[in-house]
């Protein structure tokens, strides 16, 4: 029998995802689902795997280090088929890790997982999303796990099992840390999102963007410039490639141009709207909606006419 | 100080057009230097200049990485190593990363090998953790400030909101995000010198050792995505096109 399906995630907004996609796939191969808690059981888990609790002798969750030295420890004990990790930027290093120091298969970062043969199969983006690649990979193997793509049991936790590991002192030292106000998992759940680009002039024109977004109950997010190079945004708020991959049910992008690198990021988006003053911009090639015109206009008239109703 | 940067020699993905089929045509598209690298090379050149030392170029490609190799050495790079590996032969990223870290054990001496967040065309962001682990070393990720004393690595690591400081005892491996830096255009002089630049290039098979990770994974299938949008535009004035915009989502039942 193939070893146990298990799943991580320092995130606990993702941790019942991945669990979720670590049930599926261990019912696919006909063995056991283990959702793998480092340190502390994280409040609000839900799954229906079996949990298993990795404590060492030093908090293992602070570092990519010491949390891929833990999950190591726990799987060097017990074997794996399967690692299914969240994908967040902590989780994207632990998964590298474990693969490399296991020399075991790493499917890299995707959505839909299945088996096939005997394998592990993942559909990931390639080519700033414009392309699927189909990976497959013998097990034990790593894959990392996007959200949206498998949805938390609605269940509460049954037994906890709880596991002591000894993993060493991290190579590297945390000197400072300063908390951002979201978490990684942040924008990624959000169901509905009103994102700003480079189409605003000033920082404080974003209360427009945040009007619409309270009106719709939705979260402000941003195309990479506005957190990066302006920094009017935190990087958290940042979609996109290199930033959060999200998969709202409305994505409004406003002032936003649609580069490849931005469009990767929303293409899971149920409905995408486009407000923007140049006809000829690409996010209208990848909006169902869209309104050509000034954002100035366009946003406050919208706001009203939505709480109108 | 010795720095090697990790090159990856990429297709420019916006031009990358599908056959009838929906598979990528990769024959005749140009290559460049994969754009988050130019960041690493930008990071490690400018530790070589507050620091002095050599920077070098190390990339695992086939012969059209050339272009990626000389845009690297045009932005400061000292020399370069060429793993030679045909598309066929190209390793998955575990085989990558091993050939990587064998290639960083023969040039020797080597303090810092900086990395970038992740290729523009996988983005799978995992080679420069992998190379760290194979070479046993400190791995510190999404570095947007790298500092150096030849003695420690310091860095400012952004992990989506939350900001921290790290520190590792050199030789480690960094990789640093987008926001990093803003890479140098070389001037024309510089493009020209870096054509003259020493290339060692390296047969993969070289690289090979009885502990090659062989992890047995395949790329089944790569095919383009299809984006059905409805592309419906709203004219009118700013409240007429607005109130439609309303209905519309109504209707889709997302307000």
């Amino acid at each position: 029998m193939t070893g146990a399906v298990l799943s991580y995630s320092e995130s606990p907004d993702l941790a019942g995802e991945v669990a979720a996609a670590g049930a599926e796939v261990a019912k696919l191969l006909g063995t056991e689902a283990v959702a793998l808690e480092l340190d502390e059981v994280s409040a609000g888990l839900r799954t229906v795997n079996k949990v298993v609790l990795v404590k060492g002798e030093r908090p293992l969750e602070t570092i990519a280090d010491s949390a891929a030295a833990g999950i190591l420890e726990f799987v060097k004990a017990r074997g794996f088929g399967a690692l299914l990790i969240a994908e967040t930027r902590f989780g994207t290093m632990v998964a590298a890790k474990v693969a490399a120091r296991l020399t075991v298969g790493s499917l890299g970062k995707g959505k839909r997982l299945r088996v096939d043969g005997g394998r592990l199969v993942l559909e990931r983006d390639v080519y700033g999303g414009r392309f699927t690649a189909t990976v497959a990979s013998r097990m034990p193997c790593v894959a990392v796990v996007q959200a949206g793509a498998y949805k938390a049991a609605d269940a509460s936790l049954g037994p906890t099992e709880t596991v002591g590991v000894t993993v060493g002192e991290p190579k590297v030292a945390i000197t400072q840390t300063k908390q951002g106000q979201h978490g990684e998992a942040g924008i990624k759940s959000a169901l509905k999102i009103v994102s700003a680009g480079r189409g605003f002039a000033r920082k404080e024109d974003l209360a427009l963007a945040q009007n619409l977004a309270n009106a719709l109950g939705a979260s402000l997010g941003c195309s990479r410039p506005l957190s990066s190079d302006l920094g009017w945004m935190g990087e958290e708020a940042h979609i996109g490639l290199t930033g959060a991959y999200v998969h709202p049910q409305l994505y409004v992008a406003i002032g936003i141009s649609g580069q490849l690198q931005h469009v990767a990021g929303i293409k899971d988006s149920k409905v995408i709207v486009a407000i923007n003053k140049d006809a000829q911009a690409p996010i209208f090639q990848v909006a169902d909606y869209g309104i050509v015109g000034d954002l100035y206009e366009v946003v406050p008239a919208l706001t009203k006419a939505l709480k109108q109703g | 100080m010795n720095i090697v940067v990790l090159v990856k020699s990429a297709v420019d993905e916006a031009e990358l057009k599908a056959d009838p089929s929906g598979h990528p045509l990769l024959k005749g598209v140009s290559m460049k230097m994969s754009t988050f690298d130019m960041n690493g090379v930008e990071a490690a050149v400018k530790l070589k200049e507050q620091n002095g030392g050599t920077v070098i170029v190390l990339t695992l490609a086939g012969a059209e990485a050339k272009k990626a190799i000389k845009e690297a050495m045009a932005m400061g790079g000292t020399k370069a190593v060429h793993i030679l590996a045909e598309a066929a032969d190209a390793p998955d990223s575990l085989g990558t990363a091993y050939c990587l870290a064998q290639a960083v054990k023969r040039i020797g001496a080597v303090d810092l090998v900086v990395s970038s967040e992740g290729a523009s065309d996988t983005y799978q962001g995992e080679v420069g953790a992998m190379v760290a682990e194979f070479l046993d070393l400190p791995f510190i990720a999404y570095a947007k400030k790298v500092e150096t004393d030849g003695v420690k690595v310091k860095c400012e690591q952004g992990l989506m909101g939350t900001v921290r400081v790290l520190e590792a005892n050199l030789p480690a491996v960094v990789s640093v995000v987008s926001e990093a830096n803003v890479p140098r255009y070389p001037t024309l002089l510089q493009v020209m010198v870096a054509g003259k630049k020493a290339i060692e290039e390296i047969p993969l098979a070289s690289l090979k050792g009885p502990d090659y990770p062989d992890t047995g994974t395949e790329v089944l299938d790569v095919s383009i995505q299809s984006a059905s949008r409805k592309k419906v535009l709203f004219d009118g004035t700013p409240e007429e096109a607005a109130r439609k915009l309303a209905g519309a989502l109504k209707e889709e039942g997302v307000v």
